[in-house]
């Protein structure tokens, strides 16, 4: 194991191991910073959700806690001006490519989205911005689970378990942009695909996207 | 090896390019610059010209390709080098002029002024480039050799002093080279202006390992072509730049990462490749150093972001390409893993220059905080376009002024687009910037990779931040909330802007995006994607508030803010140009004989407009479109 | 959202095999090399169809979705056959400043499809480009590598034509791609 070190979240002084992710000190000492599209066991972080934001002092703009390091001696506040404008920005951009109807969600009370609206007080409906069109294409082959694309915030930790837990490449990343999507070859249904359906990327959605046809 | 061994090595390459390049010397030489742009502009049909006439003829000349001379609007261009004549370009060459050049220039011993662009020796007859207004302000460093060299003969460069500076360098230790790039205090030519020597000492630093030298050209600025030109121009002095940074870091092998949509870029980049490597150049033993190096290209398949340093990287990996969080810095961690330099194709370009002369002759170019020249392609409503080359801290007004020669079809300057995508538009009141990193940083636009694009009072400047977000809308990697999303808002936001139905509460949710877009985004793709909106609010306010308040766009351009019109009064009986010009007959011929535009049909192409003779003058563009209501002939 | 990949003809997949197997042999099949390969199959193929891809994967052991995610990740790549003729219309800032959209709509309308797609008798493809790097000529189009600068509404008539669009050819029945008989006929027109 690393070295100890101290460092100060919110005014707490908490011991956590050097080079690890601030992000995990945070959370590991029950102090809340947002995040969808984090890794623990990640040894570079996908730093994409732009949700974890915080103060570092010494640095002249808020960072992201996943990819930033822990040192001794670092002050870090999670909440500022800044850091909750850019989070309320981030949340409700997703927000905003996310198909939003929650009560027929089966996440619903377990979605990551709504624990980020819930600790940080952001509504879970659009203020600002226009909801952008979103087809349903639900993928109801595999046996067990089904995969509704509309409620996909595009975290990438379904594609992380599949690749470096199950170990069956089946799904990933495809084109770019707002066409940014998680599909399998040629986007295959699940069922057509070389997916075994193990079911660790439903576990692994942080949101409804994945979810199993019977509630376990 | 010791020094003198090297310099004896290159003083006898030299000597061979020396008399091989005599020997054609003391026949005509015609050069034709066949770069992207000088072929899209004919270059290839009138060098069959000339092939053909001087065959048909059976006079003992040479024809061969150049590159880019930076000299745009007078494509094709061509050089006629005579022994007894200075040397002479010629501009707007076609067939016509070929066969005429040949026959009273290289059969008898008229050199045709009248047709002639300029020489490019001093002589007694004929003014030089350096005469013309332009010529005063420009200082060639890396283009002083473009479009005057044959970029496919390494004996063409190094007959002009090409590898010298490599020669020198590999007699150095490797740290006094360094130390010469560090004091030079060359910064990074690919929009950021980081210091290369600093990156070069970090990598030196990084162990003794393998490492890497990568040759960033994968120039994806719309409206920027530099570093196409020289690599089609001059390949020679980016391979010799990449040498001796090589040599500088300790790596064995480098790699030029090129856009595959520039094909005859990396064509000549083969051929240099190939060529210096039978020259000792390349390879093991370079001019018999013991120092071993040699270049591979890769072909980017296309993606915008791949500019981005770590996104370039992941695409040599065989991977999307997607930018990373930093740190590990490329110096410490890049291509493989391994410590990597990336630098841009006039950066290198710089450096055999650097060893050459020295880093005091560099600092005197230049300011004190970014020495050396920049690097412009200076394209859009200008009248001399091209590719043009200017000490820093040249304003922006010098620039296009006087390197350009100003507005054509005397329009007035309204905005000069500095910066491509991630940069910014500049108005009339920023003109007296000068140009380096810093001062542009701070007017809001970046220096960017050196496109430069001119705007006049025709262009509607909510249209061009629109233009831009459509692009990084299309070319964000996706990766990032904020870029994948905020783009897409504030896209959306545009385009109701300029389809007429904006309004005063979406400007204030257009700011704050763009605000947080720019702080929030992962990499500098997203990060510098909001600069078009941001400087167009910040500066030409008002044309926002013309399309949200009056429905009206000022420059006559947003295609749902206007309406195609036929003044009656000027329109002919006689004529019917602009009939036939029309794609979708939506002008008809009323019973008068007047022309008349059905306004359910117009497409506003802009076709009848262009049509229109000009004793006429007949066509007009409204804005707003309710302008025609009471007009004759217009169905209220 | 997604597009269906072409039913291949009898023969043509393995033919595709073949060549995908030829230009492994050149390259050793590993991620570092994909996109190399993935440009030379589609320089031999004109596109990347599924089998391509998927003996790309096997050789290397790359997941064959991460083939598909670079197809679909660079502009380069297309999962579907061009057109006879391809047409690209570049958007860079001083083309779309002089009037590239303009060019673009004209191609949109006369050869009745939109950017991205081809006509249905596979005779022209039109896509649009971010910038070709020739400014000073703008507006610019590409066609079949061919440059050709400043181009108004009437210019595009003549390109047609010069590229042998008898009206017809040039599409009289709207983008059918998207169907069943569409692409059937498209095929019969490309084999032909």
């Amino acid at each position: 194991m690393s070295e100890k070190v101290t460092l100060t979240i919110d005014g707490r002084e908490i011991r956590a191991a050097a080079g690890g992710k601030l992000l995990w000190a945070a959370l590991d000492n029950g102090i809340y910073i947002p995040n969808l599209c984090a890794v623990r066991e990640r040894v570079r972080p996908a730093a994409s959700c732009r949700l974890c934001f915080v103060e570092v002092e010494g640095s002249a703009a808020p960072v992201t806690a996943c990819t930033q390091p822990v040192k001794d001696g670092l002050v870090v506040r999670t909440r500022s001006e800044r850091v909750d404008r850019l989070v309320r920005s981030a949340f409700e951009l997703l927000l905003s490519d996310h198909r939003l109807q929650c009560r027929e969600c089966p996440a619903n009370r377990s979605c990551g989205l709504q624990k980020i609206a819930r600790e940080r007080g952001l509504k879970l409906r659009l203020t600002r911005l226009k909801p952008l069109p979103k087809e349903a294409a639900i993928d109801e082959s595999a046996a067990a689970f089904s995969f509704d694309r509309s409620r996909c915030v595009l975290c990438g930790r379904c594609i992380w378990v599949d690749r470096e837990v199950a170990k069956v490449g089946a799904i990933g990343f495809t084109r770019r942009g707002l066409e940014r999507t998680v599909t399998t070859f040629e986007d295959e249904t699940l069922a057509e695909s070389i997916c075994n359906e193990c079911g660790l990327c439903v576990h692994a959605c942080p949101v409804g996207a994945l979810y199993f046809k019977q509630p376990e | 090896m010791t020094a003198a061994a090297i310099e004896a090595q290159y003083a006898g390459l030299q000597k061979q390019a020396v008399a091989k390049t005599a020997v054609q010397k003391s026949k005509p030489l015609v050069r034709v610059g066949t770069a992207t742009c000088g072929v899209a502009a004919g270059a290839i049909p009138v060098k069959e010209a000339f092939e053909k006439e001087i065959g048909s003829r059976g006079l003992d000349a040479r024809v061969v390709e150049a590159g880019c001379m930076g000299h745009c609007y007078a494509e094709p261009l061509v050089v006629i080098d005579k022994p007894g004549f200075a040397p002479l370009c010629y501009g707007s060459v076609d067939g016509d002029l070929a066969r005429r050049l040949v026959a009273d220039f290289l059969a008898g011993d008229d050199p045709c002024y009248e047709f002639a662009l300029a020489a490019l020796e001093p002589n007694d007859v004929f003014p030089t480039f350096s005469e013309f207004p332009r010529g005063v302000c420009e200082e060639k460093i890396i283009l002083e050799r473009c479009g005057f060299i044959d970029p496919e003969a390494i004996d063409d460069y190094i007959a002009r002093d090409g590898y010298a500076a490599l020669a020198k360098a590999l007699a150095l230790p490797p740290e006094e080279v360094l130390a010469e790039i560090k004091a030079a205090n060359l910064r990074g030519r690919g929009g950021a202006g980081f210091p290369a020597g600093v990156k070069w000492e970090a990598a030196r630093g990084a162990g003794d390992g393998v490492k890497y030298v990568i040759c960033n050209a994968d120039e994806g600025d719309p409206g920027a072509f530099m570093d196409r030109s020289i690599l089609e121009s001059d390949p020679h002095q980016v391979i010799e730049g990449m040498i001796i940074c090589a040599y500088c870091v300790g790596a064995a092998e480098g790699w030029l990462y090129i856009r595959a949509e520039y094909p005859r870029a990396v064509e000549r980049i083969h051929t240099a490749i190939r060529q210096a490597r039978e020259k000792g150049l390349l390879g093991q033993s370079i001019l018999g150093s013991g120092f071993a190096f040699d270049l591979r290209v890769f072909q980017g398949s296309g993606a915008f972001v791949c500019g981005e340093e770590t996104a370039l990287v992941s695409s040599m990996e065989g991977k999307m390409g997607m930018p990373q969080t930093r740190p590990p810095f490329m110096a410490q961690s890049g291509f493989r893993g391994r410590p990597t330099v990336l630098n841009n194709v006039k950066t290198f370009s710089y450096v055999p220059h650097i060893v050459s002369r020295g880093a005091d002759w560099f600092k005197g170019t230049g300011t004190p905080g970014t020495p050396g020249t920049a690097v412009f392609s200076l394209v859009g409503k200008v009248s001399h376009t091209g590719l043009v080359e200017v000490p820093m801290g040249t304003t922006l007004r010098r620039l296009i002024f006087d390197v350009g020669e100003g507005i054509p079809g005397g329009k007035k300057f309204k905005a000069a687009q500095i910066g491509g995508p991630s940069g910014g538009c500049l108005p009339e009141a920023a003109l007296d910037v000068p140009i380096d990193f810093d001062s542009l940083r701070q007017a809001g636009a970046i220096m960017g990779s050196g496109g430069l694009v001119v705007l006049d009072e025709d262009d509607c400047m909510v249209a061009v931040a629109r233009f831009f977000l459509e692009f990084t809308r299309h070319e964000s990697c996706g990766k990032c909330t904020f870029c994948r999303l905020g783009t897409k808002h504030m896209l959306d936001i545009l385009t109701e802007i300029t389809g007429g139905r904006g309004n005063p509460a979406s400007l204030e949710v257009l700011r704050e995006l763009a605000e947080d877009v720019q702080a929030g985004s992962l990499c500098n793709l997203g990060r510098t994607a909001p600069n078009p909106i941001l400087t167009t609010l910040r500066y030409f306010r008002d044309e926002y508030d013309a399309h949200i308040f009056e429905g009206r766009c000022p420059a006559l351009m947003c295609k749902e803010l206007i309406a195609y019109y036929i003044l009656p009064k000027k329109c002919s009986k006689l004529c019917d140009a602009c009939v036939g010009s029309c794609p979708v007959e939506a002008i008809f011929t009323r019973a008068d004989g007047l022309k008349e535009i059905d306004q359910q049909k117009c497409v506003k192409c802009d076709n009848c407009r262009k049509a229109c003779p000009p004793e006429h003058d007949a066509v007009v563009k409204l804005s707003p479109p309710s302008l025609l209501s009471g007009k004759e002939g217009v169905p209220k | 959202m997604f597009s269906v990949p072409l039913p291949l003809a009898s023969g043509e997949r393995e033919e595709i095999l073949k060549i995908v197997g030829d230009i492994l042999k050149n390259h050793a099949a590993n991620r570092e090399n994909l996109i190399p390969i993935l440009q030379q199959v589609q320089a031999k193929l004109g596109y990347l169809p599924g089998p391509a891809m998927e003996k790309i994967a096997a050789a290397s052991g790359v997941p064959a979705v991460d083939l598909y995610g670079l197809a679909t990740f660079y502009n380069q790549f297309r999962l579907h056959p061009p057109g006879k003729h391809r047409v690209n219309v570049c958007m860079g800032t001083a083309c779309y400043m002089a009037g590239g959209r303009i060019a673009l709509d004209s191609f949109e309308r006369r050869l009745k499809i939109k950017e991205g797609e081809t006509t249905p008798d596979r005779n022209f493809s039109l896509e649009r480009v971010a910038c070709v790097g020739c400014c000073t000529m703008a507006p610019v189009v590409v066609v079949d590598d061919k440059v050709e600068g400043r181009v108004t509404p009437t210019r595009v008539d003549g390109i047609l034509l010069e590229c042998g669009a008898s009206n017809g050819a040039a599409g009289e029945a709207p983008a059918a791609e998207n169907t069943p008989a569409g692409r059937e006929q498209a095929e019969g027109a490309q084999r032909s």
